[in-house]
């Protein structure tokens, strides 16, 4: 589903990416760690083009993202995100939020839109929030409105950048459950959290990033009881400590 | 069509010395001015922080009226009306001399004190009470606490402002031209009369307001950036 | 000043009307609104075209709004009196000519203020529209600019007070408005300068004053507006008010 053929990244002098090459299959929920500036933030990036790359390629559903030709605009619309910020549109009802997309991008009349926007509310428990504006929900709340927005195209790939970092710890909760149940449907997702419960549980595979590289790509099971490598096993002794 | 620019109508003989002339009494407007709004800026802060009730309605007062009523309004005001409130030696005195410079002077720097006034407060205001008590407590006096703490980083912040007025004032001494003081404007009017060489005569002219312009502009930008680089 | 008011209440008012052009202080603001209202879109353009994400169209505005800002008011006006005509094609009469200055004068300020309140915006909105897949107009149209209005709106409306208050500009090429129907007025009276000047100004404040405090409350009220849909996203700047003469 998405192929990262060594991919490079550099901030002006500095490499964030360092040819990068993995893939996630079709379904697959994929949990990206490691510690903060090891570029697993700009990695998920790079999967949508909000970053551009050096070199190297990046083909998500069988189509490039980073190809000159490239619609980026349409390939967007395959590829859900959510942001750790939540960037909900503060100037429009959670309704709209969630409908804004398929009414202008897919044409779908308003009714037809909101009612798609109303269950995907209630898929995310918050179908009495509809009419409300972002500034009078939780934290918690805004995130799960945050991920229906992402879903309302209905994406074959979702990508979620640190969903619960800028969350109060009594709702991350919450926000985990909504990822649980969505990682159940089969949508292929890819996920940057230092939630270590929600990876082992949910995870199909785990990449370990430190430093621009993947230095690990195995199955939850054997990188919580066995990291290979010893700066993953350093990070996990200091979450454990932490 | 069958137009031919002709610049050196403009830029030669009498005609340069107007313009010329124009451009010096532009400037001297300006600097006098901005002097004297400075000044009379400082004071108008320096009253409305006093603690004194009437003293800081005054002040309040005397800036919502120059902000509120144009500028233009203003330099008619004191061309027409002034005059007419001064006693008889005081009238006789302005009729003697110069008084259109003099008068337009007065209006330019009367309200741009009270926008200077402003930039000034609002640069004192943004700066905690907290800086203030740390001057204190580390046992300097008032005078001493607001040249050493409170006044250099006020002046931070105060400076773009104060450069943004200084531009303004610079262009609205063209205003100069409507009780028919010489400065640019009104001699590019004349230049213009005198030689219907109208698209040269303001090409030139607005080149030279945006030349001093950008000169202000670019100033206060390093101005900006050295304050940048010396404060935190 | 009260027998003064009382015989020429309607020139000041509304200039010779009916029997002759409109003027006065009705003249005075309708030719304010003509303007803010053509300046609008005109800023809306220049401000995009400020951030715009190709340098030229870049340059090209930057260049358009410094130039404007370092050109006096009075020298726009002397443009658009010569200018204007030969663009046209056509003789245009004072009114045209003083619009048309404001226009030009008022997009490159208006601009600006345009400007800062889209750069106040946290840079999530803009990621998360085009995430979506949302494309650059519909970005701007549809997520960035009704969020950038409705900040930068104490900014528009102190801006519209400076317009009210450049009409006053006209009286220098005998545009039948407020500031010349004063003018007329005191020609005509001859010995009460003080008086026909002191309303002229009196009633200016009136009017800028009221605007101005509204737009005070107005920056208010938005301060909390946005404070409260502040939640998400980075704290945001408050946009400065700063009123120009």
């Amino acid at each position: 589903m998405i192929f990262f053929e060594s991919v490079d990244k550099f901030y002006g002098s500095h490499r964030c990416l360092t040819r990068i090459t993995a893939h996630v299959a079709k379904g697959e929920v994929v949990v990206i760690c490691g510690p903060s500036g090891s570029g697993k933030t700009t990695l998920i990036r790079t999967v949508n083009g909000l970053e551009p790359i050096r070199s190297g390629r990046i083909v998500v559903n069988g189509q490039d993202v980073h190809a000159p030709k490239a619609d980026i605009n349409r390939l967007r619309r395959e590829i859900g995100f959510v942001f750790q910020q939540f960037n909900l549109f503060p100037h429009m009802t959670v309704l709209d939020n969630v409908s804004l997309a398929p009414r202008k991008l897919r044409g779908l009349p308003r009714e037809q839109a909101e009612e798609e926007a109303r269950a995907l509310l209630a898929r995310v428990g918050l179908a009495e929030k509809a009419n409300v504006y972002p500034g009078q929900l939780s934290g918690g709340q805004s995130q799960r409105v945050a991920i229906a927005r992402a879903l309302a195209m209905s994406p074959p790939v979702i990508l979620f950048d640190e969903p619960t970092s800028a969350l109060d710890p009594e709702m991350v909760g919450e926000v985990l459950a909504v990822m649980r149940d969505l990682a159940g449907s089969g949508i292929t997702m890819v996920c940057v959290t230092h939630e270590m419960g929600f990876a082992r549980e949910v995870a199909d595979r785990v990449w370990f990033m430190d430093s621009g590289v993947i230095l690990e790509d195995a199955s939850p099971e054997e990188f919580f009881v066995a990291p290979r490598h010893p700066r993953a096993r350093r990070f996990l002794a200091d979450l454990r400590h932490a | 069509m069958g137009y031919t620019l002709d610049f050196g109508a403009i830029l030669s003989g009498e005609h340069l010395r107007w313009l010329i002339s124009g451009l010096r009494l532009t400037l001297e407007l300006t600097l006098s001015s901005w002097v004297l709004a400075l000044v009379l800026g400082v004071i108008l802060v320096l009253l409305r922080s006093s603690g004194i009730k009437p003293a800081e309605w005054f002040v309040t007062a005397y800036v919502e009226v120059h902000q509120n009523v144009p500028l233009l309004v203003q330099v008619l005001f004191w061309y027409f009306a002034v005059p007419e409130l001064l006693p008889e030696a005081g009238r006789i005195w302005l009729n003697e001399r110069n008084s259109e410079f003099l008068l337009v002077m007065l209006a330019l720097s009367f309200c741009f004190a009270a926008y200077m006034s402003e930039a000034l407060r609002s640069g004192m205001r943004a700066i905690p009470q907290t800086q203030h008590e740390a001057g204190r407590a580390l046992g300097f006096g008032y005078l001493r606490t607001m040249q050493y703490v409170v006044i250099p980083q006020a002046a931070r912040l105060a400076i773009p402002p104060l450069i943004n007025y200084s531009l303004l004032l610079f262009k609205n001494t063209s205003l100069a031209m409507a009780i028919g003081v010489h400065e640019l404007t009104t001699q590019t009017r004349q230049i213009e009369n005198d030689t219907f060489r109208t698209f040269e005569a303001f090409t030139v002219s607005t080149v030279l307001y945006l030349m001093i312009s950008f000169v202000i502009m670019a100033g206060g930008a390093l101005l900006e950036r050295r304050i940048k680089r010396e404060g935190r | 000043m009260l027998d003064i008011l009382r015989e020429y209440w309607l020139l000041f008012l509304v200039g010779q009307y009916p029997n002759g052009p409109l003027g006065g202080l009705v003249a005075t603001l309708l030719v304010a609104i003509c303007g803010l209202g053509l300046a609008l879109p005109c800023a809306m353009a220049i401000a995009l075209g400020r951030i715009s994400p190709y340098m030229p169209v870049r340059i090209a505005a930057a260049f358009v709004v410094h130039t404007v800002r370092g050109t006096p008011f009075l020298m726009v006006i002397f443009w658009s009196y010569f200018g204007l005509p030969i663009l046209l094609g056509r003789p245009i009469n004072g009114f045209v000519t003083l619009v048309g200055a404001l226009v030009l004068y008022e997009s490159a300020y208006l601009a600006e203020a345009i400007r800062a309140g889209i750069e106040a915006l946290p840079r999530g909105q803009r990621e998360a529209a085009r995430a979506l897949g949302l494309n650059y107009w519909q970005t701007m149209g549809l997520v960035i600019l009704p969020q950038a209005l409705f900040n930068a709106l104490p900014s528009l409306l102190t801006q519209f007070v400076s317009l009210i208050k450049e009409t006053s500009l006209g009286y220098v090429i005998s545009v039948n408005e407020f500031t010349f129907a004063a003018a007329q007025v005191n020609n005509q009276l001859l010995t009460k300068p003080v008086q026909v000047f002191s309303i002229l100004a009196l009633t200016f404040f009136a009017v800028c004053f009221t605007l101005t405090q509204t737009a005070r409350r107005l920056e208010r009220i938005v301060a909390r507006r946005r404070n409260g849909m502040a939640k998400d996203g980075e704290p945001t700047a408050l946009l400065a008010t700063e009123p120009t003469p």
